[in-house]
């Protein structure tokens, strides 16, 4: 690369209590270029574009902007100085409209003397317009953002940080959230934005989009700097040794066994509200059974309706070969022996603020205390067991869960579902924004599930995920169940081809 | 998707007749009824009578509306309607003119305003707690510096404001008015309006859009008491005195109101356009119970029953999809 950098921080420390975030970093970015940013959670990713956004300050180091050192004290100095950001967190309010978010703190005001305190409207939509059809979409800018779908919020959010006239714009996992035309989308624009000469810092989880989006790729490992390579001459594999430090034999480790008995037999579901049209579908005690789809083919409802989280209007679910009472409630199915690691573990699946004990236990303190008096003794013991054999990352069982990685979080649903000796384990998205380490834990705790004779229904939307770790894999698309297709027969074409709908397989009905 | 439309047309009301709130609709029977029991009710004076009641509540649910849309509450507004009003009479006892004391008044209910601001955006206690605080501190001293009676005020110009009329509109009517109207340009004419809205929508990433989230918040407290302050100083004005409980429960109305009109404590959801339904609800039924000559006693249980009954329905309404 040659030229000016847009961006070239030397140097870069930065402390929190108890964890050095950033150990002597450093990071350049060149305009019209895609710099990726990979490593693990907790590996400094987010910490560095923090600071480069001015919502942090580094302890040390030096941040140059176009050649000129800069402090970087707020948001507020980075949009002045070109620099943008789009968290992973949702940035946009709800009940404002498309260009009162586009241009939040930063209204064009009324020129009529006297009127200088009030919003321009009438520019502000003007300029919103320009600018979105500049970036090729065609959001409504008088829309209530609450209204819209996922990808045009990501419009709007990338909408916004082309708005400040940035030279960078930071993009924290902008795909974690999207379906794959969707994807295809925003790298679309990125490819337009770098044409403009704006430089990329794109973050994200998924390595095979890094070959795609990205010209050069920055690994972080536990704070530290790794390395800087041109795309074109590192592998998914080199990458992932990166940022582990070590090579992972095998992401996906499976043993494959002859399955057994039936564990859930799913006949005729139907529901209108939750959008589920005539689902057949079966999962027997040993095997790993994955449900493909495009996010909104209704494979997270269909889960929901099975566990009874959510009313059926018609069709039959049977656990165990014992046929279940239509609309249960998820307390009946739990004793039943079924076990649901939702999508959103954070609102879902744990109670962030309670410690990891607390956590462990939730869904079994019947099954453990009886008597309805919670003994210490007894629950340390089931805690403790857990925190072991999943080898949890945490001081203690005291620790609030908050304070945990995605990963290890994910591993406390787990634990508490272990705990409740369920022996039917509905995963929706096991791995989502967990870092490749401890997915490959996940998934073999999933093998070890099965080979002690569990059964588990897989929600996923990565597809190497699907493939690698399934017996059978099931294809939804808008609410049906449109093919079933045996480990051998399938391929991700095959599969993406029957979620788009492309193609109807003879599903069995059982 | 023809067949969809269709079924959707057959299934649910007019787009038109989805938005209007459900406190609509039980406002429209209650009058009904109320038109029919007694006969004194459904008549030009008693709408003005209504309309007068009406409008320092229309005053200090704009204040509880702005509070909530930033996922705040305002405990204290009832308190600081009273400790404004005490301190304007107050100003007059001791010989100010009436213009400077009902300014006093209304600086009073900004100063409250400003303390819960601080407490809410820098002390970073809870709105809840914060307010509640304010709650004692404002009624208490207006029970102190009124040595816990009523203190008399009739300077024409201050009774103008509670009695007067401007042509044949009562001028407490005009005040809620132009308070409407303030608030209104506020919310949907200026920047703070749109901090208002992402404070309660997500004032994280408003914070990080360069929004001074903090200052704008204390703002919202600030503007919530003035609003305050002008309830108390009209109130005072109507009554030609200022009563040391007079506020007492009146942010409980306020906020009914609020919710009522169908803002939410989610996301900022919500404006002042239902507030007004909200207000007119509450003043029909209070003037409607006195009309009817329901006893005292039993008002309170009666109106909580049906706030409590309106919210409910349209819950369910919404649910059902039958409105918006």
């Amino acid at each position: 690369m040659t030229g000016v950098p847009l961006i070239a921080a030397r140097g870069i420390y930065k402390a929190f209590p108890g964890v050095q975030a950033l150990d002597n970093v450093d990071f350049d970015l060149y305009p019209g270029e895609a710099h990726v940013l990979i490593g693990e959670n907790g590996a400094g990713k987010s910490t560095l574009m923090k600071i480069l956004a001015g919502a942090y300050h580094p302890d040390a180091g030096t941040i140059e902007v176009q050649g000129n050192e800069v402090k970087i004290q707020n948001p507020r100095e980075a949009h002045s100085l070109g620099i943008s950001i789009i968290y992973q967190e949702y940035n946009l309010v709800p009940f404002l409209n498309v260009a009162q978010n586009i241009y939040l703190g930063r209204a064009p005001r009324r020129q009529t003397p006297l009127l200088g305190a009030l919003v321009d409207h009438k520019k502000m939509h003007a300029d919103a317009e320009t600018l979105l059809r500049s970036l090729n979409t065609d959001v409504d800018t008088h829309a209530t953002v609450k209204f819209l779908g996922v990808a045009q919020q990501q419009m709007c959010e990338v909408a916004k940080a082309v708005s400040v006239n940035a030279r960078v714009i930071i993009m924290d996992e902008p795909t974690a959230a999207l379906t794959s035309r969707e994807i295809e989308q925003l790298f679309n624009l990125i490819r337009l934005l770098k044409s403009k000469g704006i430089g990329i810092v794109y973050i994200s989880h998924r390595l095979n989009e890094v070959h795609e989006i990205g010209d050069r790729v920055t690994v972080l490992r536990d704070g530290r700097y790794i390395d800087t390579k041109q795309v074109s001459e590192v592998t998914v594999d080199d990458m992932i040794s990166m940022m582990v430090g070590r090579s992972i034999e095998n992401l996906y480790p499976r043993n494959y066994r002859e399955p057994g008995e039936m564990a859930l037999r799913v006949t005729g579901l139907s529901s209108q509200a939750l959008r589920l049209r005539h689902v057949n579908l079966n999962v027997r005690c040993g095997e790993i059974v994955g449900l493909a789809g495009l996010v909104g083919a209704g494979r997270t409802e269909l889960a929901k309706a099975i566990f009874g989280a959510a009313p059926y209007d018609s069709g039959a679910v049977e656990i165990f070969g014992q046929p279940i009472e239509k609309n249960n409630s998820p307390a009946k199915m739990v004793r039943r022996g079924v076990g649901l690691i939702p999508e959103d573990r954070k609102s879902e699946g744990l109670a962030l603020i309670l410690s990891v004990a607390e956590n462990v236990v939730m869904a079994s303190l019947e099954r453990l205390f009886p008597r309805s008096f919670v003994s210490g003794k007894k629950e340390a013991s089931v805690v403790d067991g857990a925190i072991k054999d999943l080898a949890i990352a945490t001081p203690s069982g005291k620790r609030q869960v908050q304070f945990l990685s995605g990963g290890n979080q994910q591993k406390v649903v787990l634990a508490k579902w272990l705990a409740t000796n369920s022996r039917l384990f509905i995963f929706d998205e096991p791995t989502r924004g967990i870092d490749v380490g401890a997915k490959a834990e996940v998934h073999s705790l999933m093998d070890r599930l099965v080979a002690q004779g569990a059964a588990v229904l897989m929600i996923s939307s990565e597809l190497p995920e699907i493939l690698g770790m399934s017996d059978r894999v099931y294809a939804m698309h808008e609410g049906r169940v449109v093919a079933e297709v045996p480990r051998a027969e399938a391929t991700q074409e095959r599969l993406l081809a029957y979620m788009m709908g492309q193609e109807n397989g003879n599903t069995r009905n059982n | 998707m023809e067949t969809r439309a269709t079924t959707e047309q057959t299934k649910s009301l007019p787009s038109l007749l989805q938005r209007v709130p459900a406190v609509a609709w039980v406002l429209l029977a209650l009058i009904a009824f109320f038109a029919m029991l007694a006969p004194g009710f459904f008549t030009l004076g008693n709408f003005l009578n209504i309309a007068v009641q009406g409008s320092v509540l229309m005053v200090l649910a704009l204040a509880a509306t702005i509070v909530i849309l930033t996922q705040g509450i305002d405990l204290s507004s009832g308190a600081i309607l009273t400790f404004s009003g005490i301190i304007a009479v107050l100003s007059m006892q001791a010989g100010l003119p009436a213009p400077l004391a009902m300014l006093a008044g209304l600086l009073t209910g900004l100063a409250c305003g400003a303390l819960n601001g601080f407490l809410v955006s820098w002390a970073l206690l809870p709105p809840f707690i914060a307010t509640l605080g304010m709650q004692g501190v404002a009624g208490g001293l207006a029970v102190v510096l009124s040595r816990a009676g009523a203190i008399y005020a009739d300077a024409p110009f201050f009774t103008f404001f509670g009695s007067g009329r401007l042509l044949i509109i009562p001028m407490p009517f005009v005040v809620a008015a132009v308070a409407y109207l303030c608030t209104w340009v506020v919310l949907y004419q200026t920047p703070f309006g749109s901090y208002i809205f992402a404070l309660g929508g997500n004032e994280a990433g408003a914070a990080l859009s360069g929004v001074r989230t903090k200052s704008w918040k204390f703002g919202v407290y600030v503007f919530a008491g003035l609003l305050a302050g002008v309830g108390g100083v009209v109130m005072a004005a109507r009554l030609r005195a200022a009563d040391p409980i007079v506020g007492v429960g009146w942010e409980f109305d306020a906020i009914a109101a609020t919710i009522l009109g169908g803002t939410s404590f989610e996301e900022g959801r919500g404006g002042i356009a239902g507030t007004i339904a909200g207000v007119a609800l509450i003043a029909v039924l209070r003037n409607g119970l006195n009309v009817i000559g329901l006893a005292t006693a039993w008002q309170a249980a009666v109106i909580g029953t049906i706030i409590i009954g309106a919210i409910v329905l349209d819950v369910l309404l919404k649910r059902k999809g039958i409105l918006k």
